[in-house]
């Protein structure tokens, strides 16, 4: 079991929370080509590396982002999500 | 006592045919090189040496052969898809299964059990349906049974689930089988070799060298290799190795987990699958229950253990096989699934000229071992996808043209 | 029990309980305490199972848990282990894998054809003629497996608990012990987690007569005893170690759940077999086997014993024998070795002989004399007992799970970590230590180490307390050409079977494995491994590391499914109105977390309960909980720009008081919900989701929130709301009864929102028609759910309202063409296949899924339509997902369909090609049987097609109409 230090609330079950997959920016959609659209809806780079990702704790009901090694698993950063967090990703 | 084994008592061990040769030192070039020596890798090496005469071929692997996916699997081999694409592409592959032990003059113990796949709800019901007349439309057996039906076969399974979610039906499939899967590589790969096709393990691509939009080779922990066509056949690597050809898929890898009980005498003869209690278990000709669940929640490029799967896992199977909670679980482990979105393959040529995708197999890949070895050895041999292959193109996303497995694969095994 | 010696120090016995116990029939006595192998042997019982292939009689080995060739069957449980099961009163067990009896085992036959199941038989036959195979498999299976499941087993469950520590033990043997104490002393909190009911390991069986460790022994065990920051949880192991210093305990009460802060293995090294020909008759045994035996169950190993050594630890054991009144007639060392224990036992007086090599054991049904080789003669010698003390390997399991790494050390012959993760300690012997005080020593280093590393503190370097001499046998494998020198005991795996894969090419260590299947039976290689590795690095000319090792994945010993699964924890979700629905006799469904009625048994059969309900809606009124809907509030500056962004149609037109259908597709374009949303001020939107993604709706929409950075509040309202749909003709009339709104079509006209007070309570009401009547769509309070709901009931009573379920709800909307996502659509439905292109708003300058279905608006070739069906024969009727057939190909699928009691035919949703989405095309439908049967596309909705009856103009007349 995998735990995870939340700036907030402290040690947490990392099963407490749900993944929400790697943080994307969605590219404006008013000026968005077909092939960035299609790239941007399926396609992924998701070779091992470390990420950025949203993940949802169930029991205060709020979004964090987590800097989550793909590899070994090491969360190394846990932040709640917020629009100013997304930009500094 | 088969009279094959006869010939085996007067021999010493010295004197059987090595299933591999010894290793040889890389060529500076060949005309095809395979990534990935897993049963696909093989398949697709065996084939394009049986039926194509290419034979200057490499097949690399990082580790030792068949030691990623293909044996870490649960074994199960059935053709039961929902789509029409998917449902010809994987009776093919039975077909090819029910004739490798002759083919191989090895036993790869394809053992036709009967694959039970359980619906508690009635969408489940109706997806059962769903699969069971397109598997009819193309004359693959399969069909919706009932509770009583599924008590006579199954007597032993509480199919009132504990009373939490009765089994209303279940998709039943005839054809549905189990094999060893190391052998399947081992056959492929004594096939191929014997063919003039080279294995090398312990062998790592690094790098993929391009010029002018077409592959020129490959760099490896043991040098350089000049090929002008290479297939990636990695399973849970690709995202590795489309990365060095800066490729974009639908793939994300997710470990998917698996189990084995301590062994007891037969009693299980069928294969049992459940969508909603996330549980599949045979059991293996040693006596093992092998079981597994649906894939981890986040990616992870692991083949670590997690005490949730096996948690999960024997709280659900209790619900079926209450008796079973006297068992014990003997060892756990995983593998890496690469998942597409549509939850079909990705198969076939790409936009870089000479660079063949083998992917996305999520985690059905085993079954699909004889015919993706197939279809991709034609592919390369021909430089034209194989028509049965056509529908899994890398380009349908970019197309809308989805495959559309999802709806039936709740749980995919 | 006459093999029983007199009380040992540290015996675990309590010689005044006698326990009676039938073994294959027998019954035998023991004392309390012992386990089922010991007392049998006490009993002077020494062919304790039978081999998994060959069938060769086996006693014991390790004494360790690692006896796999001892499992035993009871009534109640397969695969009883009795080297570490403690016997109880009236206890029946039995080997397993017998075919007969234990002492009449038909299965020996195998041994007899032996010669012809070379390693790997089975992959070179049985499959010629196919046809063949079944009863071949069935015949190996039935050979295969050990004991038997009874499938009227009723299941059992073990609670599970949780334990947070600073600092976690594994293993309370001298070094475990004097780390435990030690990091305790620190000030943390420890958790000393040991196999055995009693602490102490090696301490109290290897060194059980040395008068020197007393005082020490005295020390650790009370210290541990009487701290208050020690637990000790005995007769425990660590099934796995799961990452971030998370093991997975495993106690006869169930599993521990340990978290720690840090860990310290100190788990020691198993021992390791010699293997030579007939290594496996009952007799011969590990030394530590036999020590364990004296010290633990004070049973005797044999009466005469040779001992063959590699080590100081192999004379200890002869010493050992002596003092407990056995005969030792030899001690063969392997080498010359120059310590304190050869003296030790040359003052003894004991026989050594040095270079000595093994040619074999001899005995009919167990050990009756060995051969072995010295200075070039042979030598013969009669014994009951071998002895073999030749080497160890680590018990190495949590560090390799934790993703620590192991390297051969050539001066010691053992793997020794060479690489641990952060936060994992290991001493004594799996580190390489050997000498008992320098155990201890390396074990209060480790535990001082641990607790610094769970205080956040600098964690200095430790000293080097390796042993400086071998203590393994750098390959303790002799050869003999008439083979049954056995390397794996579970396996029943021979010297000839390893060599005979690794020349078949299987010559590297994983596929030398599963080739081979060392190290693959109960006891996971436990005994096997390490020479498994020794015979392949030796035929390879490798060295060991070059070789390399298995991984060691859990579980550590097999864990019974009943602690794993734990108790059940399955939370359900009822309604408010769920005690209105029981005494109402409701059938309940499943709905993801919910139970829902599906319909209100009345003593008649199904379809007619249904069709009576279907009935009660369209002639007078009928009412349903939907409660499990979602239900999300959405308010704040820019509620109104969020449900734009959301939902494909747009919301931020619709007035305040109205409501309107809500889509919402993925970023693909696929039909993922929909539900209502309505508008209660500028700035405050109501929405439902669908009863099973209503979690999944809130989260994605929270997360969307923040990614837009919108300036609005989202609630799941979901549990906090109760909801019911009163529709029928009457339901106006109904609910004047319970409201002063004025419910007249001019004040609350179809489609509108009003919150009004119903039976006193302060209720939401929307006049919507998913059935297809006039209807309203009550929320209210989750408190005040059953009473509206039976105020409700109560005012309808006059016009026999009835109250109706999922299944009526379904006939009633399909009669009027609304779609049920996930049923009419897939996985891969858009909403112009859904034929709900009226929902797509794509002038909207955003919402999600926009250009995926911009792009699918232009390449739609299937498309929902409604198709009739005429046929009278119940027989023909088909069933929902049978397929559309034109021109032999599949053209489509019905997603739905049902018999209209009102209209008097079946009527159905199918997904289809668009080329026969024309009205009036004949659609041709296959039946499961294969049979095919027409159906006709005709306009939807089926009933109402221009929805009168939820916008009646005169109500009183419409409605009369319809009954009429």
């Amino acid at each position: 079991m995998k735990f995870v230090t939340c700036p907030h609330i402290g040690k947490r079950a990392l099963s407490e929370f749900t993944y929400g997959g790697e943080l994307r920016v969605e590219p404006d959609i008013e000026t968005v080509s077909d092939k960035q659209w299609t790239d941007y809806v399926f396609h992924r780079h998701s070779e091992p590396k470390t990420q950025q990702e949203w993940w949802y704790h169930r029991p205060t009901g709020m979004w964090f982002i987590f800097t989550r090694n793909t590899l070994t698993d090491l969360i190394s950063q846990v932040k709640v999500a917020s629009r100013g967090a997304l930009h500094e990703a | 006592m088969p009279l094959r084994l006869l010939k085996y008592a007067w021999k010493k061990p010295e004197e059987e045919p090595r299933f591999f040769p010894d290793e040889k030192p890389l060529k500076k070039a060949y005309d095809v090189v395979i990534i990935g020596g897993g049963g696909h890798g093989m398949a697709c090496a065996y084939y394009l040496a049986k039926e194509h005469g290419i034979t200057n071929v490499a097949v690399l692997e990082q580790g030792y052969i068949g030691g990623g996916n293909t044996g870490r699997n649960t074994t199960i081999v059935r053709s039961n898809y929902l789509t029409a694409e998917g449902v010809k592409f994987y009776d093919q592959s039975v077909k090819l299964f029910e004739d490798l032990s002759d083919e191989f003059d090895l036993n790869i113990f394809y053992s036709t059990r009967g694959h039970f796949t359980l619906a508690h709800t009635d969408s489940a019901m109706r997806t059962m349906r769903w699969r069971a007349e397109v598997n009819k439309h193309y004359g693959i057996d399969s069909e919706v049974v009932d509770v009583e039906t599924i008590k006579k076969d199954i007597p032993y399974m509480d199919v009132q689930c504990n009373g939490q979610h009765p089994v209303m039906g279940a998709l039943y499939h005839a054809p549905g089988s189990v094999a060893r899967h190391d052998a399947v590589a081992w056959g492929y790969a004594r096939g191929a070799q014997m063919r003039g096709v080279e294995i090398h393990q312990k062998t790592q691509v690094t790098e993929i060298k391009t010029q002018d939009g077409k592959v020129k080779g490959v760099q490896t922990n043991r040098g350089f290799i000049e090929a002008s066509k290479v297939i990636s056949m990695v399973a849970g690597s690709t995202p590795r190795i489309t990365k060095m050809v800066d490729m974009q898929t639908p793939i994300e890898v997710f470990p998917l987990q698996a189990c084995v009980t301590e062994p007891v005498k037969p009693f299980m003869n069928t294969i049992v699958v459940s969508g909603s209690l996330h549980v599949y278990v045979s059991q293996s000709s040693r006596g093992e229950l092998v079981m597994g669940a649906s894939v981890d929640p986040a990616e992870l490029h692991s083949t670590r253990s997690t005490l949730d799967f096996v948690e999960g896992l024997t709280d659900q199977m209790m619900d079926l096989f209450p008796f079973t909670s006297r068992l014990k679980i003997m060892r756990q482990w995983a593998g890496m699934s690469d998942i597409t979105p549509d939850f079909a393959p990705i198969m076939g040529k790409t936009d870089l000229e000479g660079f063949y995708l083998d992917a996305g197999w999520g985690t059905w890949g085993f079954k699909a071992t004889p015919v993706s070895g197939k279809t991709m050895a034609y592919t390369v041999a021909n430089d034209r996808d194989h028509d049965l292959i056509k529908p899994f193109s890398l380009s349908r996303f970019e197309e809308f043209a989805l495959v559309g497995e999802k709806g039936a694969a709740s749980v995919g095994h | 029990m006459k093999l029983r010696l007199s009380p040992q120090p540290y015996e675990w016995l309590d010689r005044k309980q006698i326990i009676e116990f039938e073994f294959e029939g027998e019954v035998y006595e023991g004392f309390k305490g012992d386990v089922i192998s010991a007392a049998l042997w006490a009993n002077g019982v020494k062919t304790l199972g039978r081999s998994f292939k060959y069938h060769r009689r086996r006693g014991l080995l390790s004494l360790a848990n690692h006896d796999i060739n001892a499992l035993f069957q009871s009534k109640d449980y397969p695969n009883i282990r009795g080297d570490v099961t403690p016997i109880e009163d009236y206890m029946s067990v039995r080997a397993v894998n017998t075919f007969g009896s234990l002492k009449h085992d038909k299965g020996t036959l195998v041994e007899w054809i032996g010669k012809f199941l070379p390693v790997g038989f089975y992959y070179k036959a049985f499959y010629s003629p196919k046809f063949l195979f079944p009863k071949w498999e069935s015949l190996i299976r039935t050979m295969a497996g050990l004991g038997t499941v009874d499938t009227d087993w009723t299941e059992e469950r073990k609670p599970k608990r949780y334990l947070h520590c600073d600092v976690a033990v594994i293993g309370a043997g001298p070094s475990g012990m004097a780390a435990a104490l030690k990091a305790a002393e620190q000030g943390v909190d420890v958790c000393l987690i040991d196999e055995n009911p009693v602490i102490g390991g090696s301490l109290d069986y290897q060194f059980a007569n040395e008068p020197d460790l007393g005082a020490e022994r005295k020390r650790l065990k009370k210290g541990i005893a009487s701290h208050p920051k020690i637990q000790v949880i005995s007769s425990a192991y660590v099934a796995g170690y799961y990452g971030d210093h998370w093991l997975a305990v495993n106690t006869p009460q169930g599993l521990i759940k340990v978290s720690a802060q840090a860990v310290v293995v100190a788990t020691g090294v198993f021992e390791q077999p010699a293997v030579f020909r007939n290594n496996d008759l009952p007799g011969v045994m590990n030394a530590s086997a036999a020590q364990r035996l004296i010290s633990r169950y004070a049973v005797k190993p044999c009466n005469t014993a040779v001992v063959l050594t590699a080590n100081a630890e192999g004379y200890r054991a002869a010493l050992d024998m002596k003092k407990a009144g056995i005969e030792v007639k030899a001690i063969l060392d392997t080498g010359e070795r120059h310590c304190r224990c050869v003296q030790e036992a040359e003052k003894n007086g004991l026989v050594i002989y040095h270079n000595a090599e093994m040619v074999e054991a001899t005995g009919k049904q167990s050990l009756q004399g060995i051969v072995f080789r010295e200075s070039g003669h042979e030598r013969a010698l009669e014994c009951d007992g071998l002895l073999m003390s030749v080497g160890w390997a680590p018990a190495g399991a949590p560090i390799y799970q934790a993703g620590g790494k192991f390297s051969y050390d050539e001066r010691l012959e053992q793997l020794l970590p060479s690489q641990l993760p952060d936060g994992v300690f290991a001493c004594g012997r799996i580190n390489g230590v050997f000498d008992i005080e320098h155990r201890i020593q390396d074990g209060e280093q480790a535990g001082l180490n641990a607790a610094l590393y769970a205080s956040d503190e600098p964690v200095p370097d430790s000293m080097d307390l390796r042993a400086t001499q071998a203590h393994s046998h750098p390959y303790p494998i002799w050869e003999h050409e008439k083979g049954k020198n056995f390397v794996d005991f579970d396996e029943d795996l021979q010297l000839k079977d390893l060599k005979g894969a690794i020349a078949q090419g299987f010559d590297n260590i994983e596929l030398m494995k599963r080739f081979s299947t060392i190290g693959m039976g109960p006891s996971q290689g436990k005994h096997s491994n390490m020479n498994g590795i020794r015979i392949l690095a030796k035929a390879r000319g490798q060295s060991i590391d070059e070789t390399g090792s298995t991984t060691a994945r859990p579980m550590f010993h097999p864990t019974p499914v009943s602690h794993l699964a734990g108790m059940r924890f399955r939370p359900e979700r009822l309604t408010a109105m769920h005690t209105f629905h029981q005494r109402y006799q409701a059938k309940f469904m499943e709905a993801g977390p919910w139970l829902r009625p599906e319909y209100y048994r009345t003593g008649l059969p199904r379809k007619m309960c249904i069709e009576s309900e279907v009935n009660s809606v369209r002639t007078s009124a009928g009412l349903i909980d939907v409660s499990t809907l979602g239900k999300l509030e959405v308010f704040g500056k820019d509620a109104a720009e969020l449900m734009d962004r959301l939902y494909t149609m747009r919301m931020s037109n619709m007035k305040v008081g109205a409501s309107r259908y809500a889509l919402m597709v993925d970023d693909s374009g696929v039909v993922i919900d929909d539900g209502v949303a309505i508008r209660y001020s500028e700035e405050h939107f109501y929405v439902t989701t669908t009863t099973t993604s209503s979690d999944n709706a809130y989260r994605m929409i929270q997360k969307k929130v923040i990614e837009w950075g919108l300036s609005v509040t989202v609630l799941n309202r979901t549990g906090q709301l109760a909801a019911m749909n009163l529709a029928g003709p009457n339901s106006r009339k109904i609910l004047a009864k319970l409201t002063d709104l004025d419910l007249s079509s001019e004040a609350f006209p179809y489609l509108a929102m009003r919150q009004a007070t119903v039976a006193g309570y302060p209720v939401t009401l929307i006049r919507v028609g998913f059935v297809g009547e006039l209807g309203y769509e009550i929320h209210v309070d989750s408190a005040y759910g059953l009473r509206v709901w039976e105020a409700i009931m109560k005012a309808g009573e006059a016009f026999t309202i009835k109250p109706f379920g999922v299944e009526a709800q379904r006939l009633l909307r399909l009669e009027k063409g609304h779609i049920i996502v996930g049923q009419d659509t897939d996985g891969l439905t858009n909403p112009y296949e859904a034929d709900m292109g009226w929902a797509v708003h794509l002038k909207k300058p955003y919402f999600i899924g926009k250009p995926s279905l911009a792009k699918l608006k232009e390449m739609q070739s299937r498309t929902l339509v409604g198709f009739e069906f005429l046929s009278v024969q119940a027989e023909d009727v088909p069933l929902e997902s049978n397929l559309v057939i034109e021109d032999g190909e599949m053209a489509g699928r019905i997603t739905s369909i049902g018999y209209s009691p009102v209209l008097g035919k079946h009527i159905g949703l199918a997904m289809v090609d668009v080329a026969l989405k024309e009205v009036g095309t004949s659609l041709q439908i296959r039946l499961s049987n294969g049979r095919m049967v027409k159906a006709k596309v005709v306009e939807t909705p089926f009933y109402d097609p221009q929805g009168l009856l939820q916008i009646p103009q005169d109500p009183e007349e419409l409605s009369q109409e319809s009954v009429a």
